[in-house]
């Protein structure tokens, strides 16, 4: 059963997740595609890339992401984890992705990835979610199309508030 | 004042039935007290002593009388009859049951009120000048600013989860009644040399358990960069604020732990890499809100009222209140009317859904339909003529309304604490009260002149006591309620924390130690000094000699 | 010796525990007098948390022939707020709440009221 969600062009629907997350002390598989915990990036990723597999990487909400500058037009996905409810750094690290550095490959929120946050998670530009609460993609687009007005500029496409009165 | 358009009020209709889903599946047992909590204290539910209660934000203060009428309007029918007015000119409900919250929500969307950034760990209500758009030492109207930010901060997707809540202060005057720099982002609009409008911003003020006075980190930011600016000092905060420990995860902290230098060193490299023309406000935005607060049509009117000095002259009552609860307005013929929400007895910030609906009523004939909550849980009508002064008294003294006693001794600000709050250990109401009746002669009250007295009952301070000239912060020793007395604090332009006076005292030992600190003051002041003034001259001793001269 | 307390979920009353589930009064209390009993009676409101929410035990004495709560912030639950005498529990009025506020010294008092020590 599939266990992803993605979004794309407004459209929330189950995906098959055919990366491999890698923990701290797991061995890499001999093949398919990984993600790879951002400590053991730099190191073994090359090696994985020259074999023609894809490789992305996972970050906790106090990794930085400055760190993956040299790295962005290698990387498939860079999963980015909510340790907690309360804990709010991925979605930094998600602005600054899109934002600073341009990133237009998959952001996916991994850890506790609830309903309630998943607007915000799309407005800072994530496009895939491992939802931990048992939401189906329905669930999940009705959650982020619920505001039909956003107030300020941030990773998505939409129009703030200040824009829309101007039309 | 700003009138929330159709895109507003759709963020409202859009919210409370977010809000009515959740508490659906909370009520069927389809997610937790755990899932829920998070999701309700987001909509300022809380669940406190004696039942639960909602918070319902008054953004900077400013509520029209339709607003004020809402609010009494759910107090009698929701609630008790009654509201609580915050240091963070918030309005609670104490006796709220959640099956009701919904439909609350409801009732106040249709008049533009709301729960939203009244807890959580995001951008909370923002605290502004209570007296904006009526004082004569502004330079600009703190709540066109105040407005900006709070559209941008409103649901912002990066700032809702920030590792402690945020609080924001905005004044354009030089004597600060925002309490400014115990903000963890103060705002102070300025003209420079050239005229040109811009904020000093303090950055890592706040109270709590570790007190700082905010520093500033920038002397004048051009006006109109406000957003893109504020954006990374958060930013920053976001990414490396503590978030290990809930007691050091405020911007203070932070700002201390780095210093005000390497601070600002950060948050103008993040600034630098914003693109700030995408997040500064453009300028037809920014006119479209200044013009909600244009200038008011205020009469042409002489400076003095002939029919108010007459009815001054013959009415003692009117003749104090106007000594104590009138500022001077900027129209000449115009007086600012503070409404003492510390009658001798009450309860620091109640208001009955009675007194609500009077001043909405004389908000709507007597102060051009304006109404402000102040910090100190008063209430004031910004706008009233000097000829109606004397009819607006008398309405004021029939509901128990006229108490003339601003920033005087008994115009004390007190949490809820102990009586209310499920984290506080020691009562603040009573308190105030017992001292109040200590200070029942208002000629007395007036010798003594400004001192503000400022009780919290736990060290989260909701009660501003290390700001108060007399700071009172309520502890429990072995389930009994003492209490720590500081002094010399202010949150005023001329900010400072309140130096500890000794040790706890006891309960029934409160009042007591302040009335000899009170008269300690009087014995040693020298001309027309304030209390403040006085301490700060002559220091701790002779107060700490005069509480403990006679303790065992 | 432990009563429980909770909230009611639906309307964030007071309640105390007793044979199973929530009572309005305090003098309708259950006492739990050891620390099996206490945790039993603690994981069975638990499992009700559609009923009721953030229960907890606190400590209860025997004070003037009647059992109190020993915090004071316990008998501000069981009666109500000091500065509104017709708030909360103590508006029922009656007997037994005439008796516990007389014996944690009345409504609006000082703290230091005979004062309990927690054991």
């Amino acid at each position: 059963m599939p266990t992803l969600i993605k979004l794309a062009g407004g459209t929330a629907a189950w995906a098959d997740d055919d990366f491999v997350m890698v923990g701290l002390e797991d061995s890499v598989p001999l093949s398919g595609k990984v993600i790879l915990p951002l400590s053991r990036y730099a190191a073994e990723a090359p090696a994985i890339l020259a074999q023609g597999r894809k490789v992305g990487v996972r970050l906790e909400g106090a990794d930085e992401v400055e760190a993956l500058a040299p790295f962005l037009a290698d990387l498939s996905v860079i999963a980015l984890e909510f340790s907690k409810f309360r804990d709010g750094r991925s979605f930094s690290s998600a602005r600054l992705l899109r934002e600073r550095f341009g990133y237009r490959g998959e952001i996916r929120a991994v850890g506790e990835v609830l309903r309630e946050l998943a607007a915000f998670m799309m407005r800072c530009g994530f496009d895939a979610f491992e939802p931990t609460d048992g939401s189906t993609p329905e669930e999940w687009a009705a959650t982020v199309h619920r505001y039909r007005h956003v107030y300020q500029r941030a990773a998505d496409s939409r129009a703030p508030a200040f824009v829309e009165r101007e039309a | 004042m700003y009138l929330y358009d159709e895109i507003d009020r759709d963020m409202l209709a859009d919210r409370a039935s977010e809000f009515r889903g959740q508490v659906a599946r909370r009520l069927s047992g389809e997610i937790t007290e755990d899932q829920f909590k998070p999701l309700r204290l987001m909509n300022g539910l809380y669940l406190q002593l004696h039942a639960y209660m909602l918070r319902v934000s008054v953004p900077y203060g400013s509520l029209s009388p339709v607003q004020l009428r809402a609010l009494a309007a759910v107090s009698r029918k929701y609630d008790k009859g009654y509201g609580h007015f915050t240091t963070r000119t918030n309005i609670q409900f104490h006796w709220i049951k959640l099956k009701d919250t919904p439909d609350i929500l409801d009732e106040l969307a249709t008049v533009g009120l709301h729960a939203i950034q009244t807890s959580g760990n995001c951008i909370r209500n923002i605290t502004a000048d209570p007296y904006a758009g009526a004082t004569a030492d502004e330079v600009d109207d703190p709540r066109v600013w105040s407005e900006v930010l709070r559209q941008w901060s409103t649901f912002h997707p990066e700032f809702s989860f920030l590792p402690r809540k945020f609080k924001f202060a905005v004044t354009a005057s030089p004597k600060d009644r925002t309490a400014a720099k115990a903000h963890d982002i103060g705002l102070v609009l300025r003209r420079n040399r050239d005229g040109v409008l811009g904020f000093e911003v303090m950055v890592g003020g706040g109270m709590g358990r570790t007190p700082h006075i905010a520093s500033t980190i920038r002397e004048h930011l051009p006006a109109d960069h406000l957003l893109s600016y504020v954006e990374a000092v958060l930013r920053v905060y976001n990414r490396h604020g503590r978030r290990d420990n809930m007691y050091k995860a405020r911007i203070k902290i932070l700002v201390a732990s780095l210093g005000i230098d390497e601070f600002r060193r950060q948050v103008d490299a993040v600034w630098a890499l914003i693109e700030q023309g995408e997040i500064d406000l453009p300028p037809s935005e920014l006119a479209r809100i200044r013009a909600a607060f244009a200038p008011l049509n205020f009469e042409s009117l002489p400076a003095i009222s002939p029919t108010f000095e007459a009815e001054r002259a013959n009415n003692p009552a009117l003749a104090r209140f106007a000594r104590n609860n009138l500022r001077p307005h900027k129209q000449p013929g115009y007086a600012i009317v503070e409404v003492s929400l510390k009658a001798p007895g009450a309860t620091p910030g109640d208001a009955t859904a009675e007194q609500m609906e009077l001043i909405a009523d004389l908000g709507e004939r007597y102060s051009l339909g304006d109404v402000r909550v102040t910090h100190a849980q008063n209430l004031v009508l910004p706008h009233v003529k000097l000829d109606d002064l004397p009819a607006v008294h008398a309405a004021l003294a029939a509901a128990k309304l006229a108490t003339p006693n601003i920033d005087l001794v008994t115009d004390i600000i007190a949490c809820p604490g102990l009586d209310y709050c499920a984290l506080a250990n020691a009562r603040a109401i009573s308190v105030a009260q017992d001292i109040g009746e200590k200070f029942t002669s208002p000629d007395k009250a007036e010798l003594i002149g400004e001192l503000k007295i400022k009780i919290s009952g736990c060290i989260n301070a909701c009660g501003h006591h290390h700001v108060g000239h007399i700071g009172i912060l309520g502890v429990d020793k072995k389930g009994e309620e003492f209490y720590q007395l500081t002094l010399g604090g202010s949150g005023a332009e001329d900010a400072s924390l309140g130096e500890m006076l000794g040790p706890a005292l006891a309960y029934d030992r409160v009042a007591g130690a302040v009335e000899t600190l009170v008269d300690t003051y009087l014995s040693v002041r020298v001309g027309d000094e304030r209390f403040l003034d006085t301490f700060r001259r002559v220091g701790v001793a002779p107060f700490k000699e005069a509480v403990y001269a006679d303790a065992h | 010796m432990k009563a429980l307390s909770a909230n009611r979920l639906i309307d964030g009353d007071v309640v105390f525990w007793s044979n199973g589930s929530g009572v309005d009064q305090f003098s309708k209390a259950e006492l739990f007098y050891d620390s099996a009993a206490q945790d039993a009676a603690l994981e069975q409101a638990k499992s009700q948390f559609t009923t009721v929410v953030e229960p907890y035990l606190f400590d209860v004495a025997k004070q003037g022939g009647i059992f109190v709560p020993v915090s004071y912030r316990e008998r501000l639950r069981a009666l109500g707020p000091t500065n509104e005498p017709t708030h909360g529990k103590q508006a029922q009025g009656g007997h037994e709440i005439a008796a516990l506020a007389k014996a944690v010294g009345g409504g609006h008092t000082s703290g230091r009221i005979d004062l309990l020590r927690k054991n």
